[in-house]
């Protein structure tokens, strides 16, 4: 048994990722905060649609953060436990504390985007930096996931959308659209990608596969 | 150097055997991890899985349950905090022993 230990802790952190499940409920939640941005744009700011949008805005973000692990465990039960295991993984105070944290500098960096976005006045600043952001969160989780190399891609795509979207001049918060847009659908892919992938080398086992 | 080799001897042997210091190890990365998962991280046959997994439970290094998540059966593993400190002691006790060796 030829088993490097430090692999074996690797490989089981990794399994989060194995289904492609995150990333699909991932790219739903971008492609929604794509449209929210599209549609703020072509409703105006002063629209009365346009401020329910706004304030409903919040609530799509809090709400997809809780919905979306929620409908993970959800369709993991059924997808991936009956097929390669259920694991639970540990919630330590340090790990609650890393969430807060990221949580925090999620809040910060994004008053900081509105903040040179209304002093600029112009919103190319706001894709470009979103495109930096979403690139650096997704290159801190590869590390922190131990090696899932499609979040690099990931990373790189939202780095180039960020630097393609920022020089193109597009009407204000379709550029945001664009990006949020387009990264969703990347994260579709890839974790559409993955789940079907998953679900091939992976068949049903017998009934009583479970000891 | 004597010495130094005599001080394998004191390895937890329970640990020390690859197949379960394999699923100590898997258990130490996670809160808890079912039969299925386990058995395909090994590699065991069920059988061999479950002989392996009923000593650590002997040892009082691993608690196993019988439960539901939804309406699927499962038989869930975690290590013990005795189990823990096993693994940690094992680990350490190598490494010293790793040590030892390749500067003498």
């Amino acid at each position: 048994m030829q088993t490097n230990l430090s692999d074996v802790e690797r490989r089981v952190k990794r399994y989060w990722y194995t289904d492609g499940l995150g990333e699909l409920i991932g790219g739903g939640m971008f492609v929604l905060m794509g449209t929210y941005f599209a549609l703020q744009e072509f409703l105006g700011q002063n629209s009365t649609l346009g401020g329910i949008l706004q304030a409903g805005f919040v609530l799509l973000l809090i709400g997809g953060m809780f919905l979306g692990r929620r409908l993970i465990h959800f369709l993991k039960a059924r997808l991936t436990y009956p097929r390669t295991g259920y694991v639970e993984y540990h919630t330590t105070e340090k790990n609650t504390l890393r969430r807060f944290l990221a949580v925090g500098i999620g809040m910060g960096v994004a008053m900081f985007l509105v903040v040179i976005a209304r002093r600029l006045d112009s919103i190319d600043a706001t894709v470009a930096l979103t495109g930096v952001l979403v690139s650096v969160i997704l290159l801190v989780n590869q590390i922190w996931s131990a090696g899932v190399l499609r979040f690099y891609v990931l990373s790189a795509v939202s780095l180039l959308l960020g630097i393609v979207l920022s020089v193109s001049h597009l009407p204000d918060g379709y550029n945001l659209g664009l990006f949020y847009g387009a990264m969703g659908i990347a994260f579709l892919i890839s974790g559409g990608r993955t789940l079907q992938h998953y679900l091939r080398a992976n068949p049903l086992p017998a009934e009583d596969s479970n000891g | 150097m004597a010495e130094d080799l005599r001080s394998v001897t004191g390895l937890d042997r329970l640990i020390h055997e690859p197949a379960r210091l394999l699923i100590v190890t898997i258990l130490a990365s996670v809160a808890s991890a079912d039969f299925l998962f386990l058995q395909r991280e090994t590699g065991l046959t069920k059988g061999n899985l479950s002989a392996h997994l009923s000593k650590l439970e002997e040892a009082g290094y691993v608690k196993i349950e019988k439960t539901f998540k939804g309406k699927l059966p499962l038989t869930v593993c975690k290590l013990t905090a005795a189990g823990k400190k096993a693994l940690t002691q094992y680990r350490q006790q190598l490494q010293d022993f790793m040590q030892k060796t390749s500067s003498a």
